[in-house]
C-alpha cells in the first residue's frame, strides 16, 4: 500500500491481481447481478488509487471485504424499497473497536468450515452477511423467534471460529 | 444497554453485531456497550474474525469452473482509468521500493566512458586506454543487466497470481515456488546502531536460522528477496537486532507468517 500511495500503477495493479476475486465475488454474491458486482469492483479499486489513505492499518483484505460489503448494502439500500432500519447497518470502516481478523484464509478453507455448520446455524449467518437483511428480518422470513435466530448466529459463528482454527493477526 | 434484559443476550446481540446483520439503532447501542463492558467486547473480538472470514466464501476464481469468475475486461478498464490519472512522466518509472540504481548508474557509466574515451582518443590517441575503459562499460552494463533481470523477476513473482501472500504487520510475507520475499511499508526506523533482520525455521527443525538483515528506505519501505527455499521453510519472522545481525533472535519478533 506504500507504493499505492506513492501513486504507484504497477504497486496497484499487483494489488488488484492479488484481491479482486474477494472483491467481486463479496459484491456478486451480495447483489446477484454481474454488471452491479462489476460496478462495485471497479468503483472500490479506484476509490483505493484515488484515496488510498482510506486504508489507515490492520488486515487489508479484511477492511477490503468490509469495504466491497458496505458499498453492495449501499446499492441495496438506493434500490431497494425498503425503509431503513430494515436494511442491516454497515459496519464502520475504521472502526474504534480494532479489527482482527484470521491472518492465512482461503476459499476453500472457509467454503469447508462452512459446510460444517448445520443449516439451521449456516443459514441465517449467510443470510445476515450476504442477504442485506437483518436479523430481525431474517427472523421474520423464517417465522423463528428472534431470540432463536440470534443465539443459533452466535453458536454458528463460535464453530466456525473453531474450525477455522487459525491464528489471527491484527 | 442491554437490548433483550439479560447479559447472556447482549451476548447474542454481539454476535450479530459483528455479523453485521443488525439495524442501524440497534447497532449503535451495542457498539456503545461494546465500548465499556470488558465481557462483551472480548466476545466481539472472539466472533468478528470467523464473521469477517464469510467474505472468503464468496470469492471468485480465475476460471468459472467452480464458481462465478471475474471478466477479463474488468482489470483493463479498470487499469486505464487508473493510468489516465499518472502522471507521464511517472509512468513505466522505477518506483522507491523496487529500483534500479544499477542500471542508471551504468547508463551514466557509458556515457562518461565514451565523453572519456572519445577525449582520449582525439588528445593522446591512446587507443589501449579507451578500450579499456570500454571494455569496464561493458561489464557495468552487464553486470546492470543482471540486476535489472533479477528486479523484474521480483516483479513478476511479487504479482504473481499464484503467489502466497502472508499478511504481517507493515507487509506482507510472499511465497512462490521455492522464493521468499518480504513487502514491508510503513516500517519504523530501527533504532541507532540496530537492524532488522529475518528469520525462518526450517520444516521439522525448532531453531530459527538467520537470515538477512535490512533497513527499509526513509518511506519505511523494504522489499526484499530472502535466500533460503520457501518450499523447505515453516516460519519466516523478523525482529530488531544489532547492526550486523545475530545468531539467533534477541527480541521478540515485530512480525511472523507461517508458510503453508
Amino acid at each position: 500500500m506504500a507504493l499505492v500511495r506513492a501513486r504507484n500503477a504497477d504497486a496497484f495493479e499487483a494489488l488488484y491481481d492479488g484481491y479482486h476475486r474477494l472483491v467481486y465475488g463479496v459484491a456478486l454474491r451480495i447483489l446477484g447481478d454481474v454488471p452491479a458486482a462489476e460496478d462495485i469492483t471497479q468503483g472500490v479499486f479506484l476509490k483505493l488509487w484515488s484515496s488510498p489513505d482510506l486504508y489507515r492499518s490492520g488486515n487489508f483484505p479484511a477492511w477490503l471485504a468490509r469495504v466491497t460489503r458496505n458499498r453492495a448494502l449501499d446499492v441495496l439500500r438506493s434500490k431497494a424499497f425498503r425503509s431503513e432500519s430494515e436494511l442491516p447497518d454497515t459496519v464502520p470502516e475504521n472502526d474504534s473497536l480494532e479489527d482482527v481478523a484470521f491472518a492465512h484464509l482461503d476459499a476453500a478453507k472457509v467454503r469447508g468450515a462452512l459446510a460444517l455448520l448445520p443449516h439451521e446455524q449456516r443459514d441465517p449467518i449467510e443470510q445476515g452477511f450476504f442477504g442485506g437483511v437483518t436479523h430481525e428480518e431474517i427472523a421474520r422470513r423464517s417465522g423463528i423467534p428472534l431470540g432463536t435466530i440470534k443465539t443459533r448466529i452466535r453458536s454458528g459463528l463460535r464453530k466456525l471460529r473453531d474450525a477455522l482454527d487459525g491464528a489471527v493477526t491484527v | 444497554m442491554n437490548l433483550d434484559g439479560t447479559h447472556d443476550a447482549m451476548l447474542d446481540d454481539v454476535a450479530v453485531y459483528a455479523l453485521g446483520a443488525m439495524a442501524p439503532d440497534d447497532a449503535r447501542r451495542v457498539r456503545e456497550h461494546i465500548a465499556t463492558c470488558a465481557e462483551c467486547r472480548a466476545e466481539y473480538d472472539a466472533l468478528r474474525p470467523a464473521a469477517g472470514a464469510l467474505a472468503y466464501s464468496a470469492e471468485a476464481c480465475e476460471t468459472g469452473e467452480n464458481g462465478p469468475h471475474v471478466s477479463a475486461l474488468l482489470k483493463p478498464r479498470i487499469m486505464r482509468e487508473v493510468r489516465k490519472t499518472v502522471a507521464p512522466d511517472r509512468r513505466n518509472v522505477a518506483r522507491p521500493a523496487i529500483v534500479w540504481p544499477a542500471y542508471l548508474v551504468a547508463a551514466a557509466c557509458i556515457a562518461i566512458a565514451l565523453i572519456s574515451t572519445i577525449s582520449n582518443i582525439a588528445v593522446n590517441g591512446q587507443l589501449k586506454t579507451a578500450q579499456a575503459e570500454l571494455d569496464a562499460s561493458k561489464l557495468a552494463v552487464t553486470e546492470s543487466a543482471r540486476t535489472l533481470d533479477a528486479d523484474r523477476t521480483t516483479i513478476a513473482d511479487l504479482t504473481s497470481a499464484d503467489a502466497k501472500r502472508y499478511p504481517v504487520p507493515n507487509g506482507t510475507v510472499v511465497a512462490r515456488g521455492g522464493k521468499i520475499y518480504l513487502a514491508m511499508h510503513d516500517m519504523p526506523s530501527p533504532p541507532k546502531g540496530k537492524v532488522y533482520q529475518a528469520w525462518t525455521l526450517p520444516k521439522g527443525s525448532k531453531t530459527m536460522a538467520p537470515s538477512v538483515t535490512f533497513v527499509p528506505d526513509p518511506h519505511g519501505v523494504a522489499v526484499l528477496a530472502l535466500p533460503q527455499d520457501a518450499r523447505a521453510t515453516a516460519v519466516v519472522a523478523i525482529s530488531v537486532e544489532p547492526d550486523g545481525g545475530s545468531k539467533a533472535p534477541t527480541t521478540k519478533p515485530v512480525a511472523v507468517a507461517a508458510l503453508n
